[in-house]
C-alpha cells in the first residue's frame, strides 16, 4: 500500500463518480454519485496527510470539514428533492427548467 | 499468519478493500433501482473507513461511519421512500448519454492517472505522520486551539453553517399554505 495505490483508488472512485453524475437523470441519484466523488476527495486527503504531508494533522481536520460540509449539502440538496417532487411529480433532471425562470 | 508478513497481509488487506469499494461503486451508480445504489453506496462507505482505519485514522473512520453510512444514506433511503413507490423502475437512460458519460469520465480517469505517474516522488511507502496524527487528542487540540495554527474559526464556521443548514432544509421541505 503506497500513496500511488490510494490516489489510483480515489481517482477511480472519483471517475466513477462522474460517470453516474453525467449519465443519471433521476435526481436522487445524481446526489448519490456527488457523495461518491466527495468520498474519493476525502481518501485524497487522508492519504496524502498519512503518507507526505509536513503536518499532518491539518490533513485530517480538513477530511472532518469535508465531512461537516457534505452533510449540510445533503441535508438542504433533498430538502429540494422534497419539495420539488411535491411540485411537480417527478424527479426527471430534464423537466426543473422552472429553477432558473 | 506466521508464513505472511506484516506488511505483505496489509498490502491484500487493501487490495480487497479496494477492489470491494469499486465494486460497489459501480453497481451503485448502475443499479436500476435506487434503493438498491443506496445500499451499494453504504457498502462503499464501510469500505472508506476500512481504509481509514488502515491508515490509522481511527477517529476519521468512526465519523466516516457515524455520518455517512449512519446518516446521509439513511436520509437518502428516506427521501427515495417519500418520494417514489417501492418498485417503480428508474427513468431509463439513452444510449448516447450513457456512451458520452462513459467516455468523459474514463478521459478524465485516464489523464488523472497519467499525470499522476511522472510524479516520481509518490512512491512512498513508509508513512512521515506520526502514529497519533489524526488521534483525537490530537485532532481536538488542533482544532480548538486559538494559535494561527488552529482551526477554531473555520469550526465554529461549520457549526453555524450547521444549524442555517438545518433551518433552511426545514423551511424549503415544508408544506406551504396554498400548496394541497
Amino acid at each position: 500500500m503506497t500513496l500511488e495505490h490510494c490516489l489510483i483508488l480515489s481517482f477511480i472512485l472519483f471517475a466513477i463518480g462522474t460517470c453516474g453524475v453525467l449519465r443519471q437523470r433521476h435526481m436522487v441519484g445524481m446526489l448519490i454519485s456527488i457523495e461518491i466523488m466527495l468520498n474519493a476527495a476525502n481518501i485524497n486527503f487522508i492519504s496524502f496527510a498519512y503518507f507526505k504531508a509536513l503536518d499532518a494533522t491539518a490533513g485530517a481536520v480538513f477530511s472532518i470539514f469535508v465531512i461537516a460540509v457534505t452533510a449540510c449539502e445533503i441535508a438542504i440538496a433533498l430538502a429540494i428533492v422534497v419539495s420539488m417532487y411535491r411540485r411537480h411529480h417527478s424527479l426527471d433532471v430534464n423537466q426543473l427548467r422552472d429553477l432558473h425562470e | 499468519m506466521s508464513l505472511i508478513s506484516d506488511a505483505l497481509f496489509s498490502d491484500i488487506m487493501f487490495y480487497a478493500v479496494a477492489a470491494a469499494m469499486i465494486i460497489a461503486a459501480l453497481i451503485t451508480i448502475t443499479a436500476k433501482n435506487l434503493l438498491q445504489s443506496a445500499v451499494f453506496l453504504i457498502v462503499s462507505f464501510v469500505g472508506t473507513a476500512i481504509l481509514y482505519l488502515m491508515l490509522h485514522a481511527e477517529f476519521i473512520a468512526m465519523a466516516q461511519i457515524m455520518v455517512y453510512a449512519g446518516g446521509v444514506v439513511i436520509f437518502v433511503i428516506f427521501t427515495i421512500l417519500l418520494t417514489s413507490h417501492l418498485g417503480e423502475s428508474s427513468l431509463n437512460i439513452k444510449v448516447p448519454r450513457n456512451f458520452i458519460a462513459i467516455a468523459l469520465s474514463a478521459g478524465l480517469l485516464f489523464t488523472l492517472v497519467r499525470f499522476l505517474l511522472k510524479a516520481k516522488d509518490i512512491q512512498v511507502a513508509t508513512p512521515t505522520a506520526s502514529p497519533d496524527y489524526a488521534s483525537l487528542p490530537s485532532l481536538a487540540l488542533r482544532l480548538l486551539s486559538a494559535d494561527p495554527s488552529g482551526f477554531i474559526i473555520p469550526f465554529e464556521l461549520i457549526s453555524f453553517i450547521l444549524l442555517v443548514a438545518l433551518i433552511c432544509a426545514i423551511t424549503i421541505a415544508r408544506k406551504f399554505k396554498g400548496e394541497e
